[in-house]
């Protein structure tokens, strides 16, 4: 690959001074980043063998061409190696898709971050954590390709904190929100396969998404008593009409589920059947406008428009008896979850 | 560690020249458009705006179009709706 990298250059002296210079040009998420040197970014086009000018994604609203070459600048500053630039070019992807709406979850006051769900073969080949300490600090894969991901969005797309990026509360996922389903162990059908893909396929599954809610049953030895616990946690702080909920089992909840011989689909029907609140509830907590009739008491809405819209994920921790929901941003009409392909460069 | 060069991670926005229409010196006669963005109260809030654009400025009339969703542009057939039959338009938020 010959073809130019049109990047301004900025000469520096040594690595602090190039730290210095990422900082004071506001191009940092406030952590370190790793400096950007051509060589460094080859690498990672090289990887997915895209040329430095290749359209990755157009953000209409803001009239943005994201090209591989400036992924790749952010990938580096992120820290991913270039085995990981091909999930970062597809989470770009997903996130440009006009169904997940970028505009909406990117500058919103309510404050979503990207969750991205990696499944497939890649995902274990580069040692994606898909069990303990889920959503925690300390494995490479998921800190370096989130981060890449948030990085361009500020520094390609200008989604700037306080300026286009309005979030009330921001959100710890917003440094990097990304998980593997625990396909290993995991019973069920793959949330990709699930959506479309081939088992063989690698995939990443891109959400609008608030903050991850643990909830804890150490008492329940089946698939509804566990899951009771889940839909008693899940539909009082639900909002009106959200378009997805990511509900992450892991391993003990996983075993009892499975035992029952639950299928994704039949967990994903109870929770659909079990989160309603009455239109009463809304209106008394705020959620809905309007003095409550007789006959809010009774008329119900369901917390997401179908049992699809729940992406239901084996992931977390082997011990413990905890699970976690994860609530989508605003409405379907606003945002849904897009699930892209990884497209690795065949050897 | 010898000096050495970093490539810049930021791109400009494509530039669009932005030309508005001249402001109307009154609105006495004017037809107004008004854009709901689907917000709680969005509607209501604009329909009182109609109501005062009416009966204070002298606008002829005032009608209404809702969005798909407040995150997104105005959909193409309110704009082709708007530019036939409205003279200004006022969008509003509901927060």
């Amino acid at each position: 690959m010959t073809a130019r990298i049109s990047s301004q250059r900025y000469a520096v002296e040594d690595f602090q001074q190039a730290l210095e210079l990422c900082y004071s040009r506001g191009w940092t998420d406030g952590l370190p980043v790793v400096p950007p040197t051509e060589p460094a970014v080859r690498a990672m086009l090289d990887a997915v063998g895209l040329e430095p000018d290749a359209q990755i994604a157009f953000i209409t609203n803001r009239q943005v061409a994201i090209t591989a070459e400036k992924v790749a600048i952010n990938a580096v500053m992120a820290g991913c190696l270039p085995a990981h630039m091909s999930v970062v070019v597809a989470a770009i992807e997903g996130i440009a898709d006009p169904r997940w709406g970028y505009h909406g979850p990117a500058t919103s006051t309510g404050s979503a971050a990207v969750l991205m769900i990696v499944n497939g073969p890649i995902a274990k080949r580069l040692e994606f954590n898909s069990g303990d300490n889920l959503f925690a600090p300390g494995w490479r894969s998921n800190a370096t390709t989130g981060r890449a991901v948030r990085l361009v969005m500020r520094n390609v797309i200008g989604t700037l904190p306080g300026r286009l990026d309005r979030g009330t509360f921001g959100h710890p996922g917003r440094y990097t929100y990304v998980m593997a389903e625990n396909e290993g162990e995991s019973p069920w059908t793959p949330l990709h396969v699930e959506r479309g893909c081939r088992p063989e396929d690698s995939a990443v599954t891109v959400m609008a998404a608030l903050a991850p809610h643990q909830f804890y049953n150490q008492l329940s030895s089946t698939a509804a008593g566990v899951l009771s616990t889940l839909c008693d946690s899940m539909r009082y702080p639900g909002q009106i009409g959200q378009p997805n909920y990511c509900v992450v089992l892991a391993g003990e909840h996983m075993r009892t589920i499975a035992a029952d011989g639950w299928s994704k689909a039949d967990i994903r029907k109870f929770i659909f059947e079990h989160t309603t609140n009455t239109i009463a509830h809304f209106k008394r907590t705020g959620r809905l406008p309007g003095a409550v009739k007789p006959e809010d008491e009774t008329a119900t809405r369901p917390l997401v428009l179908t049992p699809d819209d729940i992406l239901v994920v084996a992931a977390g921790g082997r011990a413990g008896s905890f699970s976690c929901y994860i609530p989508g941003w605003a409405s379907r009409t606003s945002s849904e979850a897009v699930t892209v392909v990884i497209k690795e460069r065949s050897a | 560690m010898a000096g050495f060069e970093i490539l810049d991670p930021t791109v400009e926005p494509r530039r669009q020249p932005l030309t508005y229409v001249p402001r109307p010196d009154s609105l006495k006669g004017k037809r107004v458009g008004l854009v709901e963005n689907t917000k709680f109260n969005s509607d209501k809030l604009l329909q009182k705006i109609g109501e005062i654009l009416k009966q204070e400025y002298g606008a002829a009339e005032a009608r209404m179009w809702r969005k798909h969703n407040s995150s997104v542009p105005a959909h193409q057939e309110i704009i082709d709706d708007a530019k036939r039959t409205v003279d200004v338009v006022v969008a509003g938020i509901g927060d």
